[in-house]
């Protein structure tokens, strides 16, 4: 068995583990038994069933969902912009969705509408503005300039970013506040069987296609001019890159919040573990960043019971060391 | 350009003065007698509820509040005359309302120091230390008051009477509060207790947690916090399974609005003993948040809805 394949089926197996034992971790205390008889003898008068089934689950699966959905997009936007600090908030979708919450938390007593929860809408139609206006500045003539998207999505991310801090500064009440500043660090908290659908289908369409154009992505790498005369439509490439970065970052960025880090490191990992161009490093590369940013939401709760850290700080504490590790330790390099 | 010329000449000279003036005062100081108190000409040594030992002055007749629970203690204590300002957030009780404004969060060290208060008192978790320390670096003294218990809004009260001299007053309204308090006390006895959970927050779920005044009010009030861990914060995070596990048989919000977006927010809460049992109740947030004299009515207004 090559050594890609080992790896895959490794991530499998501890994603797996992994997830059985979170849905032991919560209130409720639950061995493993109430745990197996909640998924397959489920009793919907017993809480623990209802804690383990409707709570936990989708809360492990959404972390997995959105790890690897933020993953698997930095693989992406380095591979476009050729450049090893990419990662999926590049085009200002963390800082659009941040800014359509905060909007919402500032403007809305009543945070829901028709029955509708507001601020997930609000931070997916943030993102997909605020990517829209750094696409058309980084465009010239149909064409994508991926040095001044890049320059368009630093200055409107810092843009945003002020006029959330303006928002912050207004809110009057610390319930306010404390609900802008929770949602900027991330968290599943509110995962549900209902949300789940939306960022799974999109990373796994995403998934499928990209499987088919990883020739593309690694030719990519080579620069652009090298590519076209491979035969790669860059500029094709570089808009369904776009296309699917924006959806598939705007659905995981609205349901978790912006949880930072994982979309630039694990792509390195995947690098540094399976090569540059690996035919497996995407579905890898999705995988490993459901598993980190699964174990990171455990830890999280492990540490500072029961509603946990936020997870973008965990993320951070333990994605760093890992990845100056890497990149002393294999001399790493990018591209 | 003449007007801000003359504003900062004024501004700077008003620092310069109060900087002559402490450092005058800080020649003087002597002992009285056998006792540790200090007296500096005029002023006299006190301690605050955090500990820290603050030179006032021995017949203050400017001060103010940097809370608004705060500028109710002094409203209720003190001579509205003696009262020279309040903050952004100080709507009770009416008198209040026709002083000055000095903005809190920031404070307005300017304003603050135009107002030329003798004495600044402030809650513990209000103000921070920083800006209590900038605020006696122009010579005004910062007096820190907390809350944990009912008790210590009483002793609060006391304390500003003594320091205002208004000592008759204060007892006179502490002692109105502790019948009123004993009459609610004395009622709800034989009541079994009922679990309350009082949220703050909704998105994430905040409530307010052990270790506060409201763990006490809920007690009086013949119930008791539906929380029983104490956390480090005083108003910790809790996940809606931690909700669900505690199963409250009350919930107090402190708006309709807020207590809808809970249980549409979080649909599996409505499988809480208090969903079922519709009792789900508002509580006026002022009297619930604001550690203040009205902290009796705060207790009668839960008593009400616990009897529910």
């Amino acid at each position: 068995m090559n050594r890609p394949l080992l790896y895959i089926l490794l991530m499998l197996f501890l994603t797996f583990a992994v997830t059985v034992a979170g849905l032991k971790l919560g209130s409720f205390e639950t061995d493993f038994a109430t745990v197996w008889n909640a998924l397959f003898n489920y009793n919907p008068e017993d809480p623990a069933h209802f804690a383990v089934l409707h709570l936990r689950l989708p809360r492990l699966l959404l972390a997995i969902c959105v790890g690897g959905s933020l993953a698997f997009c930095g693989y992406l936007m380095q591979a476009m912009i050729n450049n090893a600090l990419a990662d999926p908030y590049i085009l200002g979708t963390a800082s659009g969705a941040s800014f359509g919450a905060s909007f919402c938390f500032f403007a809305f007593t009543n945070l829901t509408v028709f029955g509708i929860y507001l601020p997930p809408f609000a931070a997916l139609l943030g993102s997909f503005v605020v990517t829209i206006i750094v696409v058309a500045l980084g465009t010239r003539s149909g064409q994508l300039i991926p040095s001044q998207m890049l320059l368009a999505g630093i200055a409107l991310t810092s843009l945003i970013g002020a006029l959330t801090s303006l928002i912050t500064f207004l809110s009057s009440s610390e319930g306010k506040l404390k609900s802008v500043i929770f949602w900027a660090m991330g968290g599943f908290e509110k995962a549900s069987w209902e949300s789940l659908p939306y960022p799974a289908v999109a990373l796994l369409l995403a998934l499928v296609i990209f499987m088919f154009m990883q020739k593309r992505l690694n030719v990519l790498l080579l620069g652009p001019e090298r590519a076209k005369m491979l035969g790669v439509n860059v500029a094709q490439t570089r808009w369904i890159i776009l296309l699917t970065v924006s959806v598939v970052t705007g659905f995981a960025v609205a349901l978790s919040g912006p949880v930072g880090f994982v979309g630039l490191i694990i792509p390195h990992v995947t690098r540094g573990l399976l090569g540059i161009t690996g035919k497996l490093n995407l579905i890898f590369c999705a995988l490993t960043g459901g598993l980190f940013m699964l174990v990171c939401d455990l830890l999280s709760r492990i540490v500072f019971p029961p509603a946990g850290l936020p997870v973008g700080v965990v993320t951070s504490l333990f994605g760093v060391p890992f990845f100056v590790y890497l990149l002393l330790k294999k001399n790493y390099k990018f591209g | 350009m003449p007007k801000p010329l003359s504003f900062f000449r004024s501004f700077f000279s008003k620092i310069l003065l109060l900087v002559f003036l402490a450092g005058c005062g800080g020649n003087s100081e002597k002992s009285i007698g056998n006792s540790n108190q200090k007296v500096e000409l005029s002023k006299i040594t006190v301690t605050d509820d955090l500990g820290r030992k603050l030179q006032v002055p021995e017949n203050p007749k400017r001060i103010m509040a940097l809370s608004a629970a705060m500028t109710e203690m002094l409203f209720a204590v003190v001579l509205d005359s003696m009262i020279v300002g309040r903050t952004q957030v100080c709507n009770y009780p009416e008198a209040a309302k026709k002083k000055t404004v000095i903005n809190s969060y920031p404070v307005d060290l300017e304003g603050l120091l135009a107002l030329k208060p003798e004495i600044v008192f402030t809650e513990d978790g209000i103000t921070p230390m920083e800006t209590a320390a900038k605020i006696e670096q122009l010579g005004i003294p910062v007096y820190f008051q907390r809350y944990d218990k009912v008790a210590d809004i009483f002793r609060g009260l006391n304390d500003i009477g003594k320091i205002m001299h208004r000592e008759v007053a204060a007892k006179k309204l502490t002692d109105s509060l502790q019948t009123e308090l004993n009459a609610i006390e004395n009622e709800v006895k034989t009541h079994e207790l009922k679990r309350a959970l009082v949220i703050i927050n909704t998105d994430p779920i905040y409530v307010y947690g052990r270790n506060t005044l409201m763990t006490d009010k809920l007690e009086k009030a013949g119930g008791e916090n539906a929380l029983k861990e104490v956390f480090p914060q005083q108003s910790p995070q809790l996940t809606r399974e931690y909700v669900l596990q505690l199963n409250p048989g009350f919930i107090f919000g402190i708006s309709k609005e807020q207590n809808e977006t809970l249980f549409r927010l979080y649909p599996e809460l409505q499988k809480v003993d208090a969903y079922k049992n519709k009792r789900i109740f508002v509580l006026n947030d002022d009297l619930a948040s604001r550690p203040s004299p009205r902290v009796v009515e705060s207790i009668r207004e839960i008593r009400n809805y616990l009897q529910k």
